[in-house]
């Protein structure tokens, strides 16, 4: 019943987007509407149905693999299309479609005016279908094809303008970017199937202690398949992709690289935790990089004057406490911070959306200030978004980031470490949420005014961000320090009560708590005393620390070394290779032997008749004679 | 009924009919040809629903002795190597012939149709061939009707191209025909009997030196045809001076002709010698795989990065087949149809956008996607097919060879990985270069390069193939199991790999030949 349920889930996005984009001319808006968004909220009450039968059913029942059909078998190993329900394929299935229908829903109005509107709802619900096969795929080959599914939407969907040259440069470059990760997780993929012999998430997650623990196969395999999961999530150093793909229309934005395809990289090693169980190394590693992209992105998105940029930085740098969580074994604080994340991140991209929307596709904070009274709804999605992000007491992100830093704390040694590094970032995040708060919100208008006006948006798009907004509240009331722990329970069967699995201690929450809002309090306060009490203080500090500043605007320059890492010599070799090799080397050899054939040739013509069937004949037994002769000799020899 | 002498006979007779219709009778002349494609697909399907799966050994075996004296035979045939190739080449040739009788030459039309009727039975005799001098005569045979085909239709460099063609790959056929010689006489020895059969020269001990040496004859021939990395110098001349539907032909069916003699007569006739070819022949695959993705990104044209494109995906087939590994091969035989599929769709899409904006130069083309979206969408599938995107039927092939390659040695799979990485690379450049950003090089936005009604009948069909074999392309591996894992297996034994990675049993190896074709059961010594 739950699994039946959850094919229907997963092919209703598909066929609805097959249908949009197979649609002979662009459909009545109507029509368009209907199926790209219908199809989310049938697949929304579909999966809550699922939940349904899920928490009917006891703990240790369930989990279900369904098995389509034999999809291939080959080398002696088998691979069925199977989807596996169980309590961590659920809840993600929740987010995705519960989120994604509110930004399809959003979508309707905030795309209303472009000629491309049913490409544009094909490709979001082709993204639904993918991130549902990523997480619902039984084992590692749908698996890296729903992986990879999601990667060719986020590209279609980046490349959405597809006239503009940056968006198309964006869209290569996340696309690039993702199949460096792909090609880490099929090697993972590969060693797993040469460790293990199988591809098969049950089986392989049974067997994985063969594997040896704390071996270097173990190793191995963690930080391939981390490969992947850096490159999906925007984990230094494969993240410079994110922050360009801001591209891509802002329900993108939200949906894809906010809310779900960036946290698959969470997803990814959460599901497969009986392998990082095994290897401390590995999760500290990941936990390390987890910790490094929190800050170096937090200190970026301190800079940038685009809305959607800051937004964008401080989404690797969440992602980033996400995966310092699950790399320190804090599995369930990970995916906890993982639902919180997408409701309060989905937030503010859809509130910032509102913004664009009514100022005629002004993304810059230069550009804005006093949007406090005629856009309430987008301030309201904006401050709840904020409020949960910073971590203050009763909102989600609060008890998300506290859930994740006091696991560190109670995770000791390295995990102080991490916990300090994610004080700070709880400081900075403060700072530049506040900041882009009180820049966007706050103050005057800008010089010269707003022309046209900004209207407020209709409902299509204001009660999403309302419910995200209250998301962003009470989405955080499943785990309560001291109180219940709904998510673990939830999650357990799934991630088991091994000792690897770190739950924060009484003391370390207490310790977190009161550290942490002093230091979001703190962002808070700096915010406002630079950006909000007088707005003209930050054009006297202008040239503050202007040196380190423009380090942080350009990103830590990552873009400009790769290029002088990778692109240009690769390019430059590439033509060496063109220019030199290829005209000297394989062409040479072909000149060569055409020389020698015709002189060849021309010796044999001077003393033969010139008749085609002699020079037939001759070769022929010429040939042969060669044949025989080696034959012999061979023979002989041997 | 002798269902695959028909087949090969189908196109040969086709060809002969249309070369004796008068040039000006083109309308006759596309019938026939049309005709005759469609009659030769229909044979085919039937060897395809009399096909035995579970039989290894070669089967609807027609046996004909020819030249009995020196053990020349008419020996014909399809095994789970074969069998696809075959399907392969009569269904691209079907779609070939349409494109051509769309767009007919002027000078001499039903001359044209004819030779690739002759081209289409020479592939169709290679793919079939149970006997090694009969492999050698379709070999050299279907030289002839492309060679003349880039010759009298070709493009402004036709004459050098052509003859270069048949030039440079008759050097390496010639090494072949010694090795054939050489092979039937040293076996002589051990069968009692000059034979050409290759059932009859499988499992002959040649010894580790000989096996070597007569394999390495059979293998300039594979890699010049493959090619294989550095003798490739042919393809950029021949694919781009070439009329672009016989570069379909040739990139789609002749490409496979080298990997297959590689799986089908290589491997299995000399396992002894394979062992000592592994390395060598994988470092020229991997360096092919890596230069031929590297020129196809600096490629100017269209045309030659899809040309270069198929030099490194070629490099994972004979990577698949040399590193000697069940899934591998299979790999590499399922590969071999998706490469021919996929590279006679790109090539189909240049054609197209050739034919709407004059040129084929890739920075002189942009923003496409406006005028033709239909082809934008068609171009789509097509980029991510080529570039093996995870749920494309590339994909699983490239996956199951690759991860057959880790398992017998990582590092070659690891260094391929660079190819896959750049293939993202160059597609998308081809792909985005031409189709997106602001319209370039066109007017009224690229609507010329629309898809019509008559490229949708050639691209369509290549399309639904695709999703065929990416939904469910356990269809396609499991007919080629038995025979793949037979053309392996006395390699691995030679090689001494661990039992349960051997697919078939030597014993049984040995004995189904003989029980199963029933006539000149080998006589083997003890």
């Amino acid at each position: 019943m739950a699994t039946a349920l959850a094919w229907i889930v997963l092919v209703v996005p598909l066929i609805s987007g097959v249908v949009l984009a197979g649609w002979p001319k662009e459909p009545p808006h109507a029509v368009t509407r209907v199926l790209g968004v219908g199809s989310i909220l049938v697949a929304f009450i579909l999966s809550a149905v699922v939940f349904a039968g899920l928490v009917g059913n006891a703990a240790d029942d369930r989990s279900f693999v369904s098995s389509a059909f034999e999809w291939i078998s080959i080398g002696g190993v088998k691979v069925d299309l199977a989807i596996l329900v169980d309590p961590l394929s659920v809840m993600m299935m929740l987010i995705i479609t519960g989120v994604g229908f509110l930004i399809h829903l959003y979508s309707v109005e905030y795309m209303e005016h472009d000629p491309d509107y049913r490409r544009f709802f094909a490709c979001m619900n082709l993204f639904v279908f993918a991130m549902l096969l990523l997480v619902l795929a039984a084992n590692f080959f749908f698996l890296i094809v729903g992986w990879a599914f999601v990667g060719l939407a986020s590209y279609l969907l980046i490349g959405f303008w597809y006239q503009r040259p940056a968006a198309v440069a964006a869209a290569k470059k996340a696309f690039v970017i993702n199949v460096i990760g792909d090609v880490g997780l099929v090697l993972g993929a590969f060693l797993i199937l040469r460790t293990l012999g199988t591809l098969d998430y049950g089986e392989a997650f049974a067997r994985a202690p063969e594997v040896g623990a704390q071996s270097g196969t173990a190793l191995a395999i963690c930080l391939l398949l981390f490969v992947g999961a850096a490159a999906k999530s925007a984990q230094v150093p494969l993240h410079t992709w994110l922050p360009d793909a801001m591209e891509g229309p802002t329900p993108v934005s939200a949906l894809i690289h906010a809310a779900t395809m960036v946290t698959a990289g969470v997803y990814l090693i959460v599901r497969c935790h009986a392998f990082f169980d095994i290897s401390w190394l590995a999760g500290d590693i990941v936990a390390f990089v987890g910790a490094i992209t929190l800050l170096l992105a937090a200190t970026v998105a301190l800079q940038q004057v685009d809305i959607k940029r800051v937004l964008a930085w401080s989404t690797v740098s969440q992602v980033g406490y996400m995966v310092m969580a699950v790399g320190l074994g804090a599995y369930a604080s990970g995916m906890f911070m993982l639902m919180a994340h997408a409701f309060y991140k989905a937030a503010l991209f859809l509130a910032a959306g509102i913004i664009i929307h009514a100022l005629g596709d002004e993304q810059s904070l230069d550009r804005m200030g006093g949007l406090r009274k005629p856009l309430r709804v987008a301030f309201f999605g904006m401050a709840a978004g904020c409020l949960a992000i910073a971590g203050i007491p009763g909102f989600a992100g609060f008890f998300a980031k506290d859930d994740v830093l006091s696991s560190a704390l109670t995770y000791g040694g390295f995990g102080v470490f991490c916990w300090v590094v994610g004080v700070v970032g709880a400081f900075l995040t403060a700072l530049y949420m506040f900041r882009l708060l009180f820049r966007a919100f706050f103050g005057p208008e800008p010089a010269g005014g707003y022309n046209p006006r900004p209207h407020p948006s209709r409902w299509w798009m204001a009660v999403p961000v309302v419910i995200l907004g209250i998301l962003s509240i009470v989405g955080g009331w499943l785990q309560v320090p001291f109180g219940w722990r709904e998510l673990d329970t939830w999650l357990a069967p799934v991630l088991g009560t091994g000792a690897e699995i770190v739950e924060p201690t009484h003391g370390a929450e207490v310790i977190t708590i009161i550290v942490s809002v002093v230091a979001a309090l703190g962002g808070i306060a700096l915010a406002w005393w630079l950006f909000g009490a007088d707005p003209d203080r930050r054009l006297r500090l202008a040239r503050v620390a202007a040196g380190p500043r423009r380090v942080m605007d350009d990103a830590w320059e990552f873009d400009r070394a790769y290029d002088d890492l990778f692109v240009e010599p690769g390019r430059d070799v590439a033509d060496v290779m063109a220019t030199k090799v290829e005209p000297a080397g394989p062409q040479g050899l072909i000149t060569g032997t055409v020389a020698v054939m015709r002189g060849a040739a021309r010796v044999v013509s001077a003393s033969q008749s010139g008749m085609v069937r002699a020079y037939a004949f001759w070769m022929v037994l010429g040939i042969s004679l060669a044949g025989i002769i080696i034959a012999l000799v061979v023979a002989g020899a041997s | 009924m002798p269902w695959v002498t028909i087949l090969i006979l189908i196109p040969l007779v086709t060809s002969l009919v249309l070369a004796l219709v008068p040039a000006r009778e083109r309308r006759m002349g596309r019938g026939i040809a049309l005709a005759g494609s469609l009659l030769a697909l229909a044979a085919s399907i039937v060897v395809l629903a009399l096909f035995d799966r579970d039989l290894a050994v070669l089967q609807q075996v027609d046996h004909l002795d020819w030249i009995p004296t020196v053990g020349v035979s008419w020996d014909v045939g399809v095994d789970g190597i074969s069998i696809w190739l075959v399907l392969l080449t009569t269904v691209i040739f079907t779609l070939g012939t349409v494109a051509a009788c769309q767009r007919l030459p002027q000078q001499r039309g039903t001359a044209f149709l004819s030779l690739i009727m002759l081209a289409e039975a020479g592939l169709l005799g290679l793919f079939t061939a149970g006997d090694l001098i009969l492999f050698y005569v379709f070999w050299e045979f279907m030289l002839i009707p492309f060679a003349l085909l880039i010759w009298n239709w070709g493009g402004s460099d036709r004459r050098s191209a052509g003859l270069i063609f048949v030039a440079y790959t008759m050097v390496g056929s010639l090494l072949m025909l010694v090795a054939i010689v050489a092979t039937g006489i040293i076996a002589m020895d051990h069968t009692g009997q000059l034979s050409f059969l290759m059932r009859d020269l499988t499992g002959v001990p040649y010894g580790e030196a000989t096996a070597t040496l007569l394999l390495a004859g059979f293998l300039l021939a594979f890699a010049i045809k493959i090619p294989l990395w550095p003798f490739h110098g042919w393809l950029p001349r021949v694919y781009s001076q070439a009329p672009i539907v016989v570069t379909i032909l040739l990139a789609a069916v002749m490409s496979k002709a080298g990997v297959y003699g590689l799986l089908r007569v290589g491997v299995p006739l000399f396992p002894e010698g394979v062992g000592n070819l592994i390395i060598p022949v994988a470092i020229l695959a991997l360096v092919g795989i890596i230069y031929g993705s590297l020129l196809a990104w600096r490629a100017p044209t269209m045309r030659l990065l899809v040309g270069y494109s198929s030099v490194a995906h070629l490099g994972f087939i004979v990577l698949g087949i040399i590193v000697i590994d069940r899934m591998a091969a299979q790999g590499a035989v399922l590969q071999m149809v998706n490469h021919g599929i996929v590279a006679a769709a790109a090539f189909v899409v240049v054609m197209i956008i050739a034919r709407g904006t004059g040129t084929e130069d890739i920075d002189r083309l942009g923003g496409l996607a406006k005028g033709a979206p239909r082809l934008a969408v068609a171009f789509l599938f097509v980029t991510m097919a080529a570039l093996a995107l995870p749920g494309s039927n590339a994909f699983v092939g490239e996956f199951f060879i690759l991860g057959g390659v880790f398992d017998q040695y990582a590092w070659m799979a690891v260094i391929a990985m660079l190819g896959v990485i750049y293939a993202a690379v160059y597609m998308l450049r081809m792909y985005q270069t031409t189709m997106n950003g602001p319209p370039r090089g066109v007017q009224d936005q690229g609507r010329a390069a629309e898809m019509t009604g008559r490229d949708a009948i050639i691209l369509v069909p290549l399309i639904l193939m695709m999703v065929w074999i990416a939904l469910w392309p356990g269809s396609l591996v499991t007919p080629t199991r038995a025979s793949t894992d037979l053309a392996v297996a006395p390699a691995q034994i030679a090689l001494e790999r661990p039992v349960d990675q051997i697919g078939v049993l030597p014993d049984r190896a040995a004995a189904v030949p003989a029980a199963a074709v029933g006539s000149r059961a080998p006589e083997r010594q003890p």
